[in-house]
């Protein structure tokens, strides 16, 4: 199998470097965290432990994951092929050595974190640099253009945050800001890189799996200033520690949320599938978890409780919304460029099978009711503090991360 | 059987692998012409501009024709405009796709 000789497709190996190396950091990162739950109980989330494995589950799994997609669809999202693919390996490279080593000195020796960091910011840079230079040749910029640069600027600012806090953490400096700065690190990384990413790419991919046409992008246009508008607010609240801002800022982004919730709905009634398949379902449940989570953050904000709430929310956030969506759409996508890579030469001289024909997406359900089912153990032990919940929910999550993984590896067995 | 609707019966061997539709009955095909006697010069669209199976379902009909004894160039124009709306499936396309 070798690259495409035409057109926009990406050399099929590139995306799925990542998405198996991603793999391996997905796994990693739920045993981890399994013999974390003494930490858990206790709120003590900034232990090493915790941060190896939310490191390795946002870096190494759900970032790698990104940045695979991008490969993947950013060529036929945008018709611009990748500026430089073998650039684009040298950055998986770079970025993976960088992630697995990063996560390994959180865990073992967090106070030597900063080179492994910069290494993985190197990787990072890598790949802004190779999304910039393939987003500027795109003849015709767009909305969703939007969404994904405003993604990428997110990201750039997440890992510049990051290191920032590393180098507080080493030299003192920047004491007082710190806790403004690991906010800000934490909302840029997940609702500005992975929630404009999946806002953006949601837009190309609901119709596509739908087959819906003749919709409005219109909306479109509302949802980004309300959200974009909500990170911004709710960074300046972090660094006056105004309750105002904040209030202001979450409920900017749940104005924002919400609209893109009755666009996707508007852009479904528009289908011509009838029947959706169960994975791009998932995906879609977690566009309405997200939009609930946004509602309850705004609430707690309201009601004075937000700080209090702010943990679960937050990894309630990254499990309902990012990760679910993100395996919603693999179950897709996986099969699509692996389709590609085997039959797209055969099709018209002989009998190729379909893409449902590469994945079970009925078998697809036990394993997302098991993901269900584990992270709402893991989040109500989080608040009623009990460990045996905590271990069979995380269990139990794990087990669908393997289940999840081995669906995906069985699809190049096809 | 004219030569055309040969043409259009061996293109219904090229699916589209998302739907499990072929491209006559998805609506794909907007026209087929004979510049030369064995020469096809097929107008095609996709459902969708960046669809990802671009390349895959353009060379499949180019290559499912090139098989045709009657048939020894064949020459695919991908166009967007008119775009594709369900519209232009035909009754056996819009049966399969449940409506």
């Amino acid at each position: 199998m070798g690259p495409s000789a035409s057109g926009n497709e990406t050399n099929i190996k590139l995306p799925f470097s990542f998405i198996f190396v991603s793999m391996v950091a997905l796994l990693a990162s739920q045993i981890l965290l399994l013999f974390q739950g003494d930490f858990l109980m206790d709120g003590q989330f900034r232990v090493p432990g915790i941060w190896s494995a939310a490191h390795l589950f946002i870096l190494g799994w759900a970032l790698m994951i990104g940045m695979g997609a991008m490969y993947q669809l950013v060529p036929v999202a945008f018709l611009t092929p990748i500026w430089n693919e073998k650039f684009g390996f040298i950055q998986f490279g770079v970025t993976a050595i960088g992630t697995f080593a990063f996560a390994h000195f959180l865990f073992h020796d967090p106070q030597n974190a900063l080179i492994p960091g910069i290494i993985t910011l190197i990787g990072i840079l890598m790949f802004l640099f190779q999304m910039f230079m393939t987003l500027r040749k795109q003849a015709k910029p767009n909305i969703l253009t939007l969404y994904v640069g405003t993604a990428l600027v997110c990201l750039l600012l997440t890992i510049g945050l990051g290191i920032t806090m590393l180098y507080s953490m080493k030299s003192g400096a920047a004491a007082n800001q710190y806790f403004a700065i690991f906010k800000s690190h934490l909302l840029l990384g997940t609702a500005g890189w992975f929630t404009m990413l999946i806002f953006g790419f949601s837009y190309k991919m609901v119709p596509m799996f739908s087959l819906s046409h003749g919709y409005s992008m219109k909306p479109a246009k509302f949802v980004y200033p309300f959200y974009a508008g909500g990170l911004f607010v709710a960074i300046v609240s972090f660094f006056t520690e105004s309750s105002v801002a904040l209030i202001a800022g979450l409920l900017l982004q749940l104005i924002g949320f919400a609209i893109f919730i009755y666009h996707i709905s508007l852009i479904l009634k528009k289908r011509v599938k009838k029947k959706l398949d169960r994975s791009f379902t998932f995906a879609l449940i977690a566009i309405l978890s997200g939009g609930l989570i946004h509602f309850a953050a705004f609430i707690t904000a309201l009601t004075g409780v937000f700080s209090k709430a702010v943990g679960p929310l937050l990894m309630m956030y990254l499990f309902f919304w990012i990760a679910f969506s993100i395996i919603g759409y693999l179950y897709k996508i996986v099969p699509f460029l692996w389709w590609t890579a085997k039959y797209s030469k055969e099709i018209g001289k002989k009998d190729v099978p379909s893409l449902k024909d590469m994945v079970n997406d009925r078998a697809s359900t036990p394993v997302f009711a098991c993901l269900v089912i584990g992270i709402i153990g893991v989040d109500l032990s989080l608040f009623i503090g009990s460990k045996a919940l905590f271990i069979s929910g995380q269990l139990l999550f794990t087990i669908a991360c393997f289940l999840f993984c081995f669906a995906i590896a069985k699809v190049v067995t096809k | 059987m004219t030569l055309k609707e040969k043409v259009l019966s061996n293109l219904k061997r090229v699916m589209d692998p998302e739907l499990n539709i072929n491209v006559v009955d998805l609506g794909l095909i907007y026209d087929i012409e004979f510049p030369e006697e064995d020469f096809v010069y097929v107008t095609m669209t996709l459902t969708t501009p960046g669809c990802p199976l671009h390349d895959s379902i353009t060379s499949g009909v180019k290559y499912c024709l090139e098989e045709m004894e009657e048939i020894s160039k064949v020459e695919v124009n991908l166009v967007w405009e008119p775009a594709w709306s369900p519209e232009k499936m035909t009754p056996d396309g819009l049966k399969q796709i449940g409506r």
